[in-house]
């Protein structure tokens, strides 16, 4: 019965479910039951989707304390899949470098101007490749979490606010803590600049690491430059509303909602061998000297990596 | 040694009632004594009432003849309540509790003062940690009236504290509290038949279970510590998933929309107005770190915010709009999964 189910087509399951339902109602039933009746007709997995969807809605189901929704994440997952897949035929390479238990600080270098996909991407190489998956949790840029929508989403999917504080608390409970020390200059730099590392703020992800001791994994992301080039900025309209830039690409805002379409861009992820700091102790991100020092080794690694994996992957859209 | 004698102020407000209630039957306790303008919110036993004014002069004669080695200030008010409009509040709040502070001065046999403050001197703020420790509380400008009065009031009891270096000061700063017949107005909001949302906001809440909340009072009153403590659940829980278990339908408004209409709705719904920081609560939520209530004050939650929540959901009785079946049971039963 159940291969006969998966061999019908959509509208022929719900031509059958509402002649069931049909039946049902002329046999006397209510609706509602005779809507149960007929469910039987309904395949699995819709039958699923339907129970799953009625646990959410009485609200049983798990959020950690930081309000990431796993289920929530899963659900969104298949779209990033296809981003990875199909539209940036993303290579990622050392995902084993990424420790499979306890804590670890995860150091990127940030593009994509319009809305940065290098997180999810880096997540997604995480999710699919690794042997032993799990969500790593991702600071955002502040100021996303004042807009509505994007601030709900974000929390769902692993984003926290950018804080020290916050970083400290994710290690502290063994989890993955992915970083970008270069921030909004990452992303809002022009696209003549593309690949070029900007300053790693004041080195707090090192100090956040000595703290808690945890090793730092430098990652090389190559593509994201390319998928909304920022070929100018709108500073009268950044300054009206609060944004840190807001980005003029060759589609945006030229093309409306369809300038919101990334570009098809080739990606590579390269995971680096973590850099340990397990030996220093967590006094020693007291020690300015040290911090800057560390900062710049995991710098420079992403730089090379950068420029090494440029060369691997050739042209940028084909 | 001769049992504990506790001077209880704002002896009216529920959380004053609670307390006392508790301390009398510690045996431990040998004197509670309350102060108010107004009577416990539930009947007392032995505990001995003083009708008076925390603003009045006359309290700095009449205190240092109970002989407490105990006060606690319950009498800071989140919301206006009858007989206590909006406009008095900051006197209440921050003139009170001065006046009580220097009437304290002139009590040799005081050991301990803690006072029942607020997280809302954090803010509610969309950036920066997502659980404040004690030390993080002037990190942020303070936006609201009610966190400037609590503000105001937590640095003169700071400057109080320095003064009075043999007294143990500790300020307590609680999260919002919820629970099964608790009376405020959150409470209310959530018990609306549609509930009010700031469309595209959905905030991390941890809302404190009313046991917890007393409970947490009395062993700040029995082992006070120095300095602040958070008072908050384990945990947090989303407001949209808080409604679902509750089993409220949302009802989501544009934001700026949302103060004006919630104030219009609360009016006549009866969620009555939510004073303080309760619009920017519900739009960015807050969430505060309590392993100093856990560790140093000794006091474990027994509920976390999902506990809370489902514990208020379980033995709520409000008015609900929809009789008809609601859409989960709908889907159960198309699923064959309906309980």
């Amino acid at each position: 019965m159940s291969s006969a189910a998966e061999a019908q087509s959509i509208p022929e399951i719900g031509v059958r479910f509402l002649r069931g339902v049909r039946t049902a109602v002329d046999g006397g039933l209510d609706p509602l039951s005779a809507a149960e009746a007929a469910s039987a007709e309904l395949p699995k997995p819709l039958r699923d989707g339907a129970e799953r969807m009625a646990r959410r809605l009485r609200g049983d189901y798990h959020e950690d304390e930081w309000g990431f929704d796993e289920e929530f994440a899963e659900g969104a997952y298949p779209f990033f899949e296809l981003l990875y897949d199909r539209w940036w035929r993303v290579e990622a390479a050392g995902v084993a470098n990424v420790p499979a238990h306890g804590r670890a600080m995860l150091v990127g270098n940030h593009s994509g101007s319009l809305f940065p996909f290098d997180a999810s991407m880096i997540t997604g190489a995480i999710m699919k490749e690794h042997a032993l998956p799990r969500w790593p949790r991702f600071m955002v840029l502040d100021w996303a979490f004042s807009l509505p929508f994007l601030s709900a989403f974000m929390r769902k999917v692993g984003g926290v606010p950018a804080s020290p504080h916050n970083a400290l608390r994710i290690l502290a409970g063994d989890g993955l803590m992915m970083v970008f020390p270069e921030g909004v200059k990452g992303t809002g730099k022009p696209f003549a600049e593309r690949y070029r590392l900007q300053r790693f703020g004041r080195g707090g992800f090192v100090e956040v690491a000595l703290r808690t001791g945890s090793p730092i994994v430098p990652i090389a992301v190559v593509g994201g430059e390319e998928i909304y080039p920022k070929i100018a900025d709108g500073r009268l309209l950044a300054r009206a509303i609060g944004a840190p830039y807001v980005p003029i690409t060759p589609t945006f805002p030229w093309l409306g909602l369809l300038g919101l379409v990334p570009l098809p861009s080739r990606w590579r992820i390269e995971f680096c061998e973590p850099v340990v700091l397990d030996g220093l102790g967590p006094e020693a991100a007291d020690d300015r000297q040290l911090v800057f020092e560390i900062s710049e080794q995991v710098r420079e690694t992403i730089q090379r990596k950068l420029y090494e994996n440029l060369v691997k992957r050739g042209p940028a859209f084909v | 040694m001769a049992g504990r004698r506790i001077l209880i102020a704002g002896i009216g407000t529920h959380w004053g009632t609670e307390l006392a209630r508790r301390l009398e039957r510690d045996p431990a306790v040998e004197q509670v004594l309350g102060i108010d303008t107004t009577p416990p919110s539930a009947s007392l036993g032995r505990t001995e009432l003083i009708e008076a004014d925390i603003r009045n002069p006359l309290l700095a004669r009449l205190l240092p003849s109970t002989g407490a080695d105990t006060l606690v200030h319950a009498g800071i008010l989140w919301y206006p309540e009858p007989g206590k409009p909006k406009r008095v509040l900051h006197d209440i709040n921050v003139i009170g509790t001065l006046q009580l502070l220097a009437a304290c001065e002139r009590m040799p046999t005081l050991e301990r003062v803690v006072i029942r403050g607020s997280a809302a001197i954090y803010g509610c703020e969309p950036t920066g940690p997502s659980f404040f420790t004690e030390s993080m509380a002037a990190d942020y400008p303070l936006r609201t009236r009610f966190q400037r009065d609590i503000g105001e009031l937590e640095g003169y009891f700071e400057n109080f504290a320095r003064r009075h270096g043999r007294l143990t000061c500790c300020m307590l700063r609680f999260q919002p509290e919820i629970g099964p017949g608790l009376d405020a107005p959150l409470a209310r909001y959530l018990s609306l038949p549609a509930v009010p949302t700031q469309l595209g906001f959905d905030p991390r809440l941890q809302l404190l279970h009313a046991e917890d909340a007393t409970g947490a009072l009395l062993a700040a009153t029995m082992r006070p510590v120095r300095g602040a403590v958070n008072v908050a659940p384990s945990g947090s829980i989303s407001l949209a998933r808080a409604l679902r278990l509750i089993g409220r339908p949302q009802l989501p408004v544009p934001h700026p929309l949302f103060g004006p209409a919630l104030a219009r709705l609360g009016d006549r719904l009866g969620a009555g107005s939510l004073y303080g920081d309760a619009v920017r609560l519900l739009r960015y939520g807050r969430g505060v770190d309590n392993a100093r209530l856990r560790n140093e004050l000794g006091y474990e939650p027994r509920f976390d915010a999902v506990a809370a929540i489902r514990d208020f959901a379980a033995a709520d009785r409000g008015l609900r709009l929809v009789a008809a079946p609601r859409v989960a049971t709908v889907l159960e039963r198309l699923a064959g999964s309906a309980r």
